[in-house]
């Protein structure tokens, strides 16, 4: 349950940005979660929920989440193929097996939308 | 639909007052594209430079509790302790119990108690770091060994400035964990199976479980030993000694 963690790191900057435009409440985070990223969207949701309750900057902010799809690329051939995370068995076009992931990896806080 | 006060429109330009304090016109969307990983990105940054200029080879030990991690130190330490120069830092959530074990053995470890927490993150090797120097021993080291707390999954989401990170997987706990938990062994350079003195007797397949992790990643490197009867533990102790010697050469 690191994302509870996660979810406390992204508070902290929710308060700092807050600060910047001098706003005391936030109505919506968008969220990006990469599929590789280690991150269970699930538990990241129940993190912000119950950390966000006790919170009045964020107590009804509403969290969106997108989930990008991860580029894998042949380190032979170059060729890309996209998947919802999963690893391909093999280079689509040469049949090399040492495919290198990239994105997928990051949690970002993309946009903050606030009063 | 508004989610604040049930209106039907979807603008926010609208500019009508809810009687809730607010309007919608005084809403702002800021960009901020900002990572979240970013603040432990930069303090494993900085740990893996101050690392670079101590010439000190950093390994990242993951694994779910009981493969053999702290085992598996010792017989290092008893092995090569002699020529290769080794410090420890050791997370787990409660007690000092691997680090007393690692000092019994003559070598610098401080522990990192989490709490709770269940993985080890840049800042805590940051401070391990300096409270190690100050231990006896502790100020002249070539490899730094990271002891993570024992789990297979929240640990390998944290870079901790690490050069090589380092999966262990026992043969008890059975040769599908690479598919139940992918990232541990995507993110890894390294891949131990230990207990193999324990074949026998648990239905483990060495190339099996191999086989798993590298349609994972194809890039990682394997090996496979009994760190209680020695055997196939040369290939570790070879390992080490290459690394040291690396980043000696530098």
């Amino acid at each position: 349950m690191h994302e509870i963690s996660l979810v406390q790191g992204l508070l902290g900057q929710l308060h700092d940005i807050a600060g910047q435009h001098k706003t005391t409440r936030i109505l919506k985070v968008t969220m990006v979660i990469g599929p590789l990223s280690g991150v269970v969207v699930d538990s990241f949701k129940f993190g912000f929920d119950i950390l966000t309750k006790e919170d009045a900057l964020v107590k009804d902010a509403k969290l969106e989440i997108i989930i990008p799809e991860v580029t894998y690329r042949c380190s032979n051939c170059q060729g890309v193929q996209k998947t919802a995370g999963e690893r391909p068995h093999e280079c689509a076009e040469c049949g090399d097996n040492l495919l290198i992931a990239e994105e997928g990896n990051d949690l970002i806080l993309q946009q903050v939308e606030m009063e | 639909m508004c989610d604040a006060c049930g209106c039907q429109t979807h603008t926010h330009d609208h500019g009508h007052d809810h009687g809730l304090g607010y309007s919608h016109d005084e809403s702002v969307i800021v960009d901020i594209n900002r990572s979240l990983f970013a603040a432990n990105d930069a303090m494993a940054r900085s740990n893996r430079e101050h690392f670079d200029e101590e010439n000190i080879v950093v390994l990242n030990l993951i694994s779910s509790p009981g493969s053999g991690k702290t085992t598996l130190l010792e017989h290092t330490i008893d092995r090569i302790g002699s020529e290769i120069k080794i410090g420890v830092i050791e997370g787990d959530i409660e007690t000092e119990r691997d680090a007393e074990r690692i000092r019994a053995k003559g070598v610098p470890a401080i522990q990192l108690t989490t709490g709770g927490a269940c993985h080890l993150d840049a800042s805590m090797i940051h401070r391990g770091f300096h409270q190690l120097q100050k231990e006896p021993g502790g100020d002249a080291i070539d490899l730094l060994v990271i002891e993570n707390v024992g789990n297979l999954v929240c640990p390998a989401t944290f870079d901790l400035g690490e050069h090589k990170r380092v999966v262990l997987v026992s043969v008890p706990e059975g040769p599908d964990k690479p598919a139940k938990y992918p990232k541990a062994f995507t993110s890894s350079q390294l891949f131990l199976i230990t207990k193999t003195d324990l074949l026998p007797y648990f239905d483990f397949e060495v190339a099996e479980a191999s086989r798993e992790a590298l349609s994972l990643n194809p890039a990682l490197q394997v090996m496979d030993f009994s760190s209680t009867t020695g055997e196939g533990f040369d290939a570790w102790l070879d390992f080490l000694r290459e690394l040291v010697r690396q980043k000696q050469g530098e």
